[in-house]
């Protein structure tokens, strides 16, 4: 077992705000109150990630992750609990810690507005002490990954958002930190984009056994890329596993979906209904889906079964989706909570 | 040393950025400038009318205020000139959460925001304040020796850090208030007290004045070193004790307000 | 007339309502005009007490206090901008959007600005007007304001409001000139608190000045309502400053009209 990299033991969160009252009357009122309301975002969290390990960590809007993401970052204080980063507490050590990281905050930028992007890179440089000879191979490999050279010299400002992101991952990586983190690095991107910034974070981390943690509300970024998936809902860590295990305790269901080459005759049919008392079949235009427990039975030999009786023209596997097992976590939660 | 040198080199690399940004609207620059030239006037025009109707005000003559009014204008205008982006924290950065990139980055964080800007347009309020000594001196009303052209120069920097001192606590309000633009606006409109004579105020004014918002130390208290050869102790020696005072409270309070900061946002 | 306020008023009453929300910018509000007014009132002071005659400018030394926190108030309530508000718009392209909603961009910013001006009629105009009226009476030994004067100085004040804004309205239109309407502001804001009086009375400054002032719109913006109130005007010429004041209202919403038919044939052709 490697060291944990990252350690989150007990951490809690709490945001307080003055109460606001509705109506104009209210608002008259709120001149003279002194009531608050204390909001806990992130409520007991405890995790440890592994040097190297690609996590992600997920939840709907408001759950916590942000919060959790800023607390490692050192932008925020926890309430209580302890959080070290690679042996620091990053909201006490600060600057030690900042060199440590890499953020990219996908709705927000860390480049300077009114710099031409390679200009950003030079300060950056300066900032974080990188020698040119390091400066130099690592704008080769980013640049060779991220393709940022078609706007190196464009102004901040004038960047698309797909490649402000480019820019921005780079920006992060450039002091070859030990953790990065990201927080939704592909929202509002187009496919292919979304593609390219995904290759770059698997080869980033190939290269430089970058650890990372992603947030993100496309499922399709944490199937490609991570390990290991944490959720939390309503600030509580609600499940925390490897993919693969996520996908044996809720993605054993399995659906193929048949299309025949010829409508099968009266004898054919009469073999597949009685296939359909073990299996569940659903009668589709030109053909069938199964449904099935892939412990009952393997996808083999189910496309056997059904060959077997029948010409097929084209075969469909369809795994359960990740996005609906997280569904059903969530939907798991709610009932526990209630 | 070496760090030292190391932020020089940086803020001599954001300063020429933020010129080569700058430069490109030069109309801006212009505006600006024109419009702080053009508030000066105002203050000056009140002087010189009022100045008409009576021969002096409480001992001090049209002369003497002319020098204090100038003479106000220069650590306000070096203070604008230099860190005018403190505003911003109050005003902006905490509320919206982009002051998140400077935690994330490893260099000090206050010198981070000051070198993100240079606020050009004060160069109106040096330039009035330069002329209006200039006067002074032509005409007689201070004189000039080495000793005096000294403390001048030690006097406007303090000033300067009493100005930036009390934006920076100002400023620091808003980690625990979100937006403290209201307090800051008020606080300029104190410092407008200093270019008149303390004096001339009711008690718990120049009470306030020396404590709390200590503007009476920014101008008018040093101003009289110069020009009657008030006690040097009691009029620079204070201004630099309040000085650096108050820059420790400021500084301790934004470091105690960077830790309860909330990152709105997202 | 009716529909039109139906349609409008939600814009002012959400901006009083705005302004209690905060209360920490509530109370500091009220410090801030404080702290104004008290400056200048001091600063007066010290140069009656060093004046060797009774009256300065025209003023006596009680006229003199009255005018420091009139002048102070009414500027305070009439000068309500807007121009930054457009410059924002301006540069968010939220002007070209607002052509395509039924509304009229100019009243909704009146109506917004009148909510404004509502609530600082009340916080904390009224509280120092009545104090002052205390203080005329007990302090100065002057009589109370009679009521037709009161009347002819809120009227003053009313059209004052809307010479300012519609002035602010076609200043505001610098903005699809350059994006630095702030610095612009600064220059508007010092050049105004010189030419409406509200730095120092009209009357200290040379008589050609005053001649050349009174062609002008801006001593129609709170010196007029001030003086009305200090009674420096016969009941003629009371009808005068009104007269004209109205005349000035009219001149600049034509005004206003005219640069913006101007400035939406550019944005309906250049874009916003």
């Amino acid at each position: 077992m490697s060291e944990n990299l990252i350690e989150l033991n007990n951490v809690r969160k709490e945001f307080v705000t003055a109460k606001h009252y509705p109506g104009f009357k209210g608002a008259v009122k709120g001149l003279f109150s002194k009531e608050t309301i204390t909001k806990t975002a992130v409520d007991d969290i405890s995790f440890a990630i592994q040097k190297g390990e690609m996590v992600g960590y997920i939840g709907s809007n408001g759950a916590g992750k942000s919060t959790t993401i800023k607390m490692m970052s050192g932008i925020l204080t926890p309430t209580s609990g302890t959080c070290v980063v690679n042996g620091l507490e990053p909201y006490k050590e600060r600057k030690k810690n900042a060199k440590n990281i890499g953020v990219v905050f996908g709705q927000r930028t860390q480049l300077w507005w009114d710099l031409p992007l390679g200009e950003t890179y030079t300060v950056l440089k300066e900032i974080y002490e990188v020698n040119k000879a390091d400066f130099e191979e690592r704008m080769t490999f980013l640049n060779d990954v991220l393709n940022l050279e078609e706007f190196m010299h464009s102004t901040v400002r004038t960047l698309s958002l797909g490649q402000r992101m480019r820019a921005d991952l780079a920006a992060a990586l450039l002091h070859n930190p030990k953790v990065l983190y990201l927080d939704e690095p592909t929202i509002g991107l187009d496919v292919v984009v979304k593609d390219k910034i995904r290759q770059a974070i698997r080869e980033i981390n190939q290269k430089y056994n970058t650890t990372v943690i992603l947030t993100t509300h496309d499922l399709n970024d944490i199937e490609e890329l991570c390990q290991r998936i944490i959720i939390i809902d309503a600030g509580k860590k609600i499940y925390d596993s490897t993919l693969n295990q996520l996908m044996q305790d809720y993605g054993d269901n399995c659906s193929i979906v048949f299309e025949w080459k010829q409508t099968p005759d009266a004898r054919q049919a009469d073999m597949l209904e009685k296939l359909s008392g073990q299996f569940a079949f659903h009668k589709q235009e030109n053909g069938i889906q199964v449904r099935f427990h892939k412990k009952e039975c393997t996808v083999a030999e189910m496309i056997a079964k059904i060959m077997g009786i029948v010409e097929v023209k084209d075969v469909q596997i369809k795994e359960t989706e990740l996005t609906d097992i997280v569904k059903r976590i969530y939907q798991g939660s709610e009932g526990k909570a209630i | 040393m070496r760090k030292i040198s190391r932020y020089l080199s940086l803020y001599r690399i954001f300063v020429i950025q933020y010129i080569k940004t700058t430069m490109q609207s030069k109309v801006d620059f212009f505006i600006g400038l024109s419009g702080f030239l053009i508030s000066q006037a105002a203050g000056l025009a009140f002087l010189y009318l009022v100045f008409e109707q009576i021969p002096s005000m409480q001992e001090w003559s049209l002369e003497q205020m002319l020098f204090i009014y100038g003479f106000a204008q220069l650590p306000r205008g070096v203070d604008h000139l230099l860190t005018d982006n403190i505003w911003m924290v109050g005003w902006q950065m905490v509320i919206k959460g982009t002051f998140d990139k400077y935690i994330l980055r490893p260099m000090n964080i206050f010198f981070q925001i000051v070198c993100e800007k240079v606020q050009f347009d004060a160069l109106g309020e040096i330039l009035v304040g330069l002329v209006l000594v200039g006067r002074a001196i032509v005409n007689g009303t201070v004189q000039v020796t080495p000793v005096k052209i000294v403390f001048f120069i030690v006097s406007v920097t303090a000033g300067t850090i009493i100005y930036t001192s009390v934006k920076l606590i100002l400023a620091s309000i808003a980690f625990w208030l979100k937006d403290s633009s209201a307090i800051m606006t008020t606080a300029y409109e104190v410092a407008d007290f200093a270019k008149y004579p303390t004096e001339i105020y009711a008690k718990p004014i120049q009470a306030v004045l020396m404590t709390i918002l200590p503007f009476a130390f920014v101008a008018y208290i040093p101003s009289t070193f110069f020009l009657i050869d008030a006690n040097l102790w009691k009029t620079i020696g204070a201004e630099c004790l309040v000085a650096t005072v108050i820059w420790i409270v400021a500084y301790k309070i934004f470091q105690k307000g960077i830790s309860v900061y909330e990152s709105a946002g997202n | 007339m009716k529909k039109y306020f139906r349609i409008y008023w939600p814009f002012a009453a959400n901006q009083i309502k705005s302004n209690f929300v905060y209360k920490g910018r509530f109370y500091l509000f009220i410090l801030r005009k404080f702290l104004g007014m008290f400056i200048y009132y001091y600063l007066w002071m010290a140069i009656y007490a060093s004046a060797s005659t009774q009256q300065l400018g025209g003023f006596t030394r009680s006229e003199m206090i009255l005018y420091v926190f009139m002048s102070y108030t009414i500027a305070d309530m009439v000068m309500v901008g807007i121009s930054s508000e457009i410059g924002y718009d301006v540069t968010d392209g939220n002007v070209a959007m607002s052509l395509t909603k039924p509304i009229d961009y100019r009243t909704r910013l009146v109506f917004k600005s009148l909510g404004v001006m509502i609530y600082r009629a009340v916080v904390p105009t009224l509280f120092i007007w009545i104090g002052l009226e205390i203080y005329k009476v007990s302090k100065l030994g002057m009589l109370m304001t009679n009521p037709i004067t009161m009347t002819a100085t809120l009227v003053s004040i009313l059209l004052s409001f809307f010479i300012y804004i519609f002035f602010d309205y076609c200043f505001g239109m610098l903005a699809f000139v350059t994006t630095y309407i702030f610095g612009m502001n600064i220059i508007k804001n010092a050049s105004l608190n010189f030419l409406t009086g509200r730095l120092i009375p009209i009357s200290f400054f040379p008589v050609v000045l005053q001649k050349i002032f009174s062609f002008l719109p801006f001593t129609a913006m709170t010196y007029v309502p001030v003086m009305i109130y200090l009674g420096k005007y016969s009941g003629v010429q009371v009808l005068e400053q009104l007269g004209k004041q109205a005349l000035w209202v009219v001149v600049l919403f034509l005004l206003g009209s005219f640069l913006w038919k101007k400035i939406e044939k550019r944005i309906v052709i250049l874009g916003g």
